[in-house]
């Protein structure tokens, strides 16, 4: 009996580690080929490991496009999220709060929205933009991300929301607080959680949007960096060391934040999904 | 609700529904009234000409690519992803040493930006320089490497595999948490009537988890069918349409040759789709709703 159950306990082990290989085996690549000098990448069959690490790829790949490339990304992702997460927060609010029948049905439409296909309405999108001589700025870059990322925000907010008793909004009545008082005070703080996880959510998702991104920027410097790097995979040719520093240093502020965050994201996000 | 409160929640969910409705809603309808106009890069003035284009496309031999193509890497996708995800989540609800650390990593290639992941996948798919072709070799499996996303045979399995790695994350975690909410005492009373893992699994634990199942599969099919980054950065679609899908194709058409009028059929037919399948989530979900009354 247990031994069988010591067997069994080492065979979910090893799939363990099988599961761990599988998801950092192409991570370790791109780490390993982003320390190799230049000549490196061709040695055939590839070592695994560089012979002797260097970090020129990532002095090289640190180039001033690159920086803009970085600036754009960080301004459009920030601005994203701090306009998404505050119109979600009001949205949210009036959804998981109001009784009348015709905002729930609009509410839903905004939810169902987003499972809407990015590339099936993109054509309007991208001539809206450019009627009203938005493409190659921050602000169409911005309200596209605003709004596909609302939906989402929206629903995770509102399971954070209807938790809370209405016993609260009863409570600040009582002493006289106004509704737009209650909700900043009152609420707001108390749907903390909810906000870093949608906050990282939102942060996510913008920091690598491609499509629009690549639609409605055609100026070097408003590109993003999901945008320049796919650019960079035909300008660099074969400098395969410089290419795979440059996906490290897009991945890592995201990456970094998503560790730092986890909990309350996993949190945030099963919450909704579970529910269904 | 006094009138001044319906008032105010209007207020508060107003900046959402203009947003939504005017860069989402409008936009669909616009892409029905687009798909009935032709421009090319010759003749860029919209000229109304009513369901040539349609019939045009459905003439092309490369429409019915495309349509194949897209229900290979949708059903190869969304199946190798739930059941990853799903085997993923029952190896980490295990209780073993360093669980916590599997379960943060578990989510990592979630987390990647998608161009980067395609990046690396195309590296790792390299002929020479990747780590597959690098690990086949030095096995002694293959003397010269493989072109796998330079061959059509190749191609789309190889897009898959990239994909679903970047997918089952996501899947893992939600039936991850799915898994915490199984009851206990319905498995506990399985183990002791003498049911094995396998049993439990299929009668205790799948039954309790259906509506998550499905509507996993449901959301995961929408979002797969609509995935542009991958495919774009891996092949363009290529090697000969092999592995061209609705929105790489919607996006060549539209911003490679400025045939907006016939992306814009693709992109109808990629909205009925999506309306099935929202159909199909909202049918789903109600009946989930009936069997447990909240």
């Amino acid at each position: 009996m247990n031994q069988s159950f010591n067997a069994r306990r080492a065979g979910l082990l090893a799939l363990n580690i099988v599961l761990g290989l599988v998801i950092l085996a192409p991570f370790f690549w791109m780490v390993s080929v982003s320390l190799k000098p230049a000549a490196e990448p061709f040695a055939i069959p590839a070592r695994l490991w560089p012979q002797d690490p260097t970090l020129d790829n990532y002095i090289n790949a640190f180039r001033p496009e690159f920086r803009t490339y970085f600036v754009n990304s960080v301004i459009v992702s920030l601005l994203t999220v701090v306009i998404t997460v505050s119109l979600a927060l009001f949205a949210a609010y009036a959804f998981t709060r109001s009784q009348f029948r015709l905002l729930t049905v609009a509410m839903t439409l905004v939810i169902v929205a987003q499972m809407f296909p990015a590339s099936a309405i993109i054509i309007p999108i991208y001539k809206l933009m450019r009627s009203a001589d938005l493409l190659n700025t921050y602000t169409s870059l911005v309200l596209a991300y605003v709004t596909v990322t609302l939906p989402v925000a929206i629903w995770m907010l509102r399971g954070f929301m209807a938790n809370l008793p209405l016993t609260l909004e009863e409570a600040a009545a009582i002493d006289g607080a106004g509704p737009l008082r209650t909700f900043i005070e009152i609420i707001v703080p108390l749907c903390r959680p909810g906000i870093v996880a949608t906050s990282v959510f939102v942060l996510i998702v913008t920091w690598q949007e491609f499509l629009f991104a690549l639609s409605f920027t055609s100026t070097k410097d408003m590109r993003t960096l999901p945008v320049g790097m796919n650019d960079f995979i035909g300008q660099y040719g074969i400098r395969y060391g410089e290419l795979m520093a440059s996906s490290v240093l897009i991945s890592l502020p995201v990456i970094v934040i998503f560790f730092l965050l986890q909990r309350q994201f996993v949190a945030g996000l099963t919450a909704g999904a579970v529910k269904g | 609700m006094t009138q001044r409160e319906t008032w105010l929640a209007w207020l508060f969910a107003a900046p959402a529904l203009l947003l939504v409705a005017v860069f989402m809603y409008y936009p669909m309808v616009g892409t029905f009234i687009e798909s009935l106009y032709s421009t090319s890069f010759i003749s860029p003035v919209p000229k109304l000409e009513g369901l040539a284009a349609y019939r045009r496309i459905l003439a092309d031999p490369a429409f019915a690519t495309i349509v194949w193509n897209s229900l290979v890497w949708t059903v190869g996708v969304v199946v190798l992803q739930n059941l990853a995800g799903f085997g993923a989540a029952l190896l980490l609800n295990q209780k073993l040493p360093g669980q916590g650390i599997m379960r943060s990593l578990v989510l990592l290639p979630w987390v990647l930006p998608g161009v980067v992941a395609a990046i690396l996948w195309r590296f790792m798919y390299d002929p020479q320089l990747g780590l597959i072709n690098s690990v086949l070799i030095s096995l002694g499996l293959s003397d010269h490497g493989v072109a796998w996303l330079a061959e059509p045979q190749t191609a789309m399995a190889s897009a898959i595999v990239a994909a679903v790695w970047k997918g089952f994350p996501f899947s893992c975690i939600v039936y991850l948490a799915a898994l915490q909410t199984v009851d206990q005492e319905q498995v506990e009373a399985a183990t002791i009537d003498g049911a094995g893992p396998v049993r439990r699994l299929f009668d205790v634990v799948l039954p309790g988890m259906r509506d998550v199942i499905v509507i996993n599969f449901i959301l995961t099919t929408i979002l797969t069918f609509n995935y542009f980054d991958m495919i774009w950065v891996l092949t363009r679609g290529g090697p000969q349409n092999a592995t061209h899908i609705f929105p790489t194709r919607i996006y060549e058409l539209g911003f490679g040759q400025f045939r907006f009028g016939e992306a814009a059929v693709y992109g109808v037919f990629s909205i009925l789709v999506l309306a099935l399948m929202i159909t199909l989530y909202f049918i789903v979900q109600r009946r989930a709703l009936r069997r447990k009354p909240a």
